[in-house]
């Protein structure tokens, strides 16, 4: 059976254009999504990506790591959200519908324009960035990775002050500095502390979320 | 033989762990983060550094040495011992506070944790392991910061985005500082440095225009672990920043940073000045209060001299007498308005809590750094130091301190306001509306502060020590 290892290997000719498109693509959904379905889906495809440029830097094993504790922080989301979507389960018949709504709004909501021009331009305004102030140590594509993941991970703290969306986007922007930093400080230690830190995050993300829907239920109930 | 540096990470997160499974029972767990705190500082400032210790089974510990803790070196040097103390017995007085005020709160186990790794911080070399302990425990302090049954802390949430966002800067810095060693004539280093550093250590201490963290944590998060944040947290942020300037001494000689740090500062205590007596809230108003006071500390290291240190340093001992009392204040007062800090739902509530509102105005008054208080004794000496030389910044100072004052004083006049019963007469209850434990002690934290006040050569010596222990501005 192959291992982790083996199968990044065998990925590895995505490990450039292909996996920054990849970022480009997941990063600007988590900006424009609302759905935590498709989000926790995003942020571990965007994770896959980030350790397949992440290989071209550090050790396979190291990424793989990486990769597993970035995986870890999307069951910490996914368990998190299922466990909230339990309790509204209550109200199943109703937010049936207003799913289906709910979904016909997103894709022509104002909100969900307005993320996706800013997101856009945020893209942009990374890519000029990229050609005109490359960061050392790393080739360009993984430099315009870097910056399309602190952008974007920038404008989604920038524009949601809900505990899970801020949570993504402090490790949106965790990841692609991460990208950076392993070609300058290749420490196992500063990579155990960097993951220590975003595991960290999701888990308050996670703790700030129980209590969204521990009053929410209070309220409810009242 | 144990190694002290080793212990003063291992014994509050051991006793965090204990606290945690005790929490149960508050005056226990209390107690046991209480006595672990005081205990841990009084070790770290009475232990002598150049001998080992004798303690129990023949054992021995040994201050001094230095410890390989994970490849990374754990070194505890003198300047370290008074920062130490002060973030252990800092956190002795508001753990003392939260056993009365905060009774259910994850204060306790979470200090303890985040005492652990801020010691860690301040031990560790090189430098960026610090930065990265200091973001492990901003993530952490959510856990502290979040109402128990509350909405979700925007503060928590703030706090932890503005220190992550100054991660990158911090950890860049030291390579690049690395590769300067290598082609020392490449001078856009040093400046690309200067610039993140400076980025870095604005996002982490509150500068205009970063300063939104700070109302915020102060605005909606548990009282007294908004006041630990801006205390202790801070703190350990502040000594990270001398040991920054000592480490890399251009950074200070940089033609720049005496205007930078007092441009900062002014732009904090202005911010702070002008908002804190606009506030409806007293939550935001303590905020607001610790802006201006870090604002003055900033003002203060921007002197560039052996005076200005010393006096940024005694603003750091001094300032838990000012925020932790307003905190403990605000405390007892949510309790009894249903967890609303606004002066309208604080209407009559200071004859039902009186020690509570006394704490708040004795608090403010340090915060304001007005006479009586623990704060007047380093912001009169500020404001004399730069009177001479800078007479608009002295006086911009004392308003701002007067603008913190205003807003308390707006919030005393809500709180003193008199309720009145159906038949239109007045209802004070007499006695102890508040019990006596809670009473006496919210009156030791008064007497303390006005104590420091009264008496500043209780403070003001460890200040000058600590100062000479740092190379800084050295004559």
């Amino acid at each position: 059976m192959p291992t982790l290892v083996d199968l990044l290997a065998r990925v590895s000719f995505l490990a450039a254009m292909p996996a920054t498109a990849g970022i480009f693509v997941t990063a600007v959904l988590l900006v424009v999504s609302r759905d935590w379905r498709l989000n926790v889906t995003t942020l571990t495809i965007q994770y896959f990506f980030v350790v397949l440029l992440l290989t071209r830097l550090i050790r396979l094993e190291v990424a793989a790591v990486k990769g597993l504790t970035g995986w870890m922080i999307c069951m910490v989301f996914y368990l998190t959200e299922r466990r909230v979507s339990v309790l509204e389960q209550s109200e199943a018949t109703e937010s049936t519908r207003t799913s289906r709504r709910r979904w016909r709004r997103w894709i022509i909501s104002a909100r969900a324009s307005f993320c996706l021009l800013a997101g856009l331009l945020v893209s942009v305004a990374a890519y000029t960035a990229a050609l005109r102030m490359p960061l050392p140590e790393v080739p360009t594509d993984i430099t315009l990775a870097c910056y399309l993941l602190a952008g974007l991970g920038l404008l989604l703290i920038g524009l949601s002050e809900a505990p899970v969306q801020v949570g993504l986007g402090l490790l949106t922007f965790l990841s692609g500095f991460d990208l950076f930093y392993v070609a300058l400080e290749p420490s196992l230690a500063v990579a155990g502390l960097l993951g220590a830190v975003s595991f960290l995050i999701a888990l308050a993300t996670a703790y700030l979320r129980a209590a969204q829907i521990a009053i929410g239920g209070e309220m409810r109930g009242l | 033989m144990i190694a002290g540096p080793l212990l003063l990470l291992i014994i509050p997160l051991a006793m965090a762990g204990i606290v945690y499974i005790l929490l149960r029972w508050m005056s226990v767990s209390a107690l046991l983060a209480v006595g672990t705190a005081l205990a841990l500082g009084i070790a770290v400032i009475t232990l002598p550094m150049d001998q080992p210790v004798h303690v129990w089974g023949g054992r021995q510990i040994a201050m001094g040495e230095v410890v390989t803790f994970f490849g990374r070196e754990l070194v505890l040097e003198q300047s370290d011992r008074i920062a130490m103390a002060f973030l252990f017995l800092t956190a002795a007085g508001i753990f003392f506070l939260a056993w009365r005020v905060e009774s259910h709160s994850l204060l306790l186990p979470m200090g303890l944790g985040l005492l652990s790794l801020l010691s860690g911080a301040l031990l560790i070399r090189p430098l960026i392991y610090a930065a990265l302990l200091i973001e492990i425990a901003a993530a952490l302090s959510v856990f502290a910061l979040q109402t128990e049954g509350g909405a979700p802390t925007r503060g928590g949430l703030r706090y932890l985005s503005f220190v992550t966002l100054a991660l990158p800067g911090l950890l860049v810095t030291h390579w690049l500082l690395e590769r300067y060693v290598l082609t020392p004539n490449d001078t856009r280093l040093l400046s690309t440095s200067a610039a993140l550093l400076a980025l870095s250590f604005a996002l982490l201490l509150g500068v205009v225009p970063f300063h939104t963290w700070v109302s915020a944590v102060t605005g909606d998060s548990v009282p007294l672990a908004g006041a630990f944040v801006l205390t202790i947290g801070n703190g350990a942020v502040w000594f990270l920043l001398l040991d920054f300037l000592e480490t890399y001494p251009w950074i200070r000689g940089h033609p720049r940073f005496e205007s930078l740090t007092s441009a900062a500062g002014l732009a904090m205590v202005l911010v702070g000045g002008l908002l804190a007596p606009s506030q409806r809230r007293l939550g935001p108003l303590i905020g607001y209060a610790a802006l201006v006071d870090s604002g003055a500390a900033l003002i203060a290291l921007g002197m560039n001299s052996r005076l200005g240190l010393t006096l940024a340093l005694l603003s750091l001992l001094v300032r838990p007498f000012g925020l932790v009392l307003m905190s403990a204040g605000l405390s007892g007062l949510r309790v009894r308005s249903g967890g609303d800090d606004d002066f309208e739902a604080l209407r009559g509530l200071g004859w039902r809590a009186p020690w509570s509102t006394a704490a708040l105005v004795f608090g403010g008054l340090s915060a304001a750094g007005l006479p009586v208080s623990a704060g007047f004794t380093w912001r009169w000496a500020l404001c004399r130091a730069l009177a001479p030389s800078n007479p608009g910044t002295a006086l911009l100072l004392l308003l701002a301190g007067l603008g913190v004052m205003i807003g308390v004083w707006r919030g005393l006049s809500a709180l003193v306001m008199r309720p009145h019963s159906a038949e239109d007469r007045s209802v004070v209850p007499l006695g102890y509306p508040e019990g006596r434990v809670m009473a006496a002690v919210e009156a030791v934290a008064i007497v303390a502060c006005v104590g420091v006040g009264l008496f500043p050569q209780t403070l003001a010596p460890l200040a000058a020590r600590l100062a000479e222990a740092y190379t800084l501005f050295a004559p």
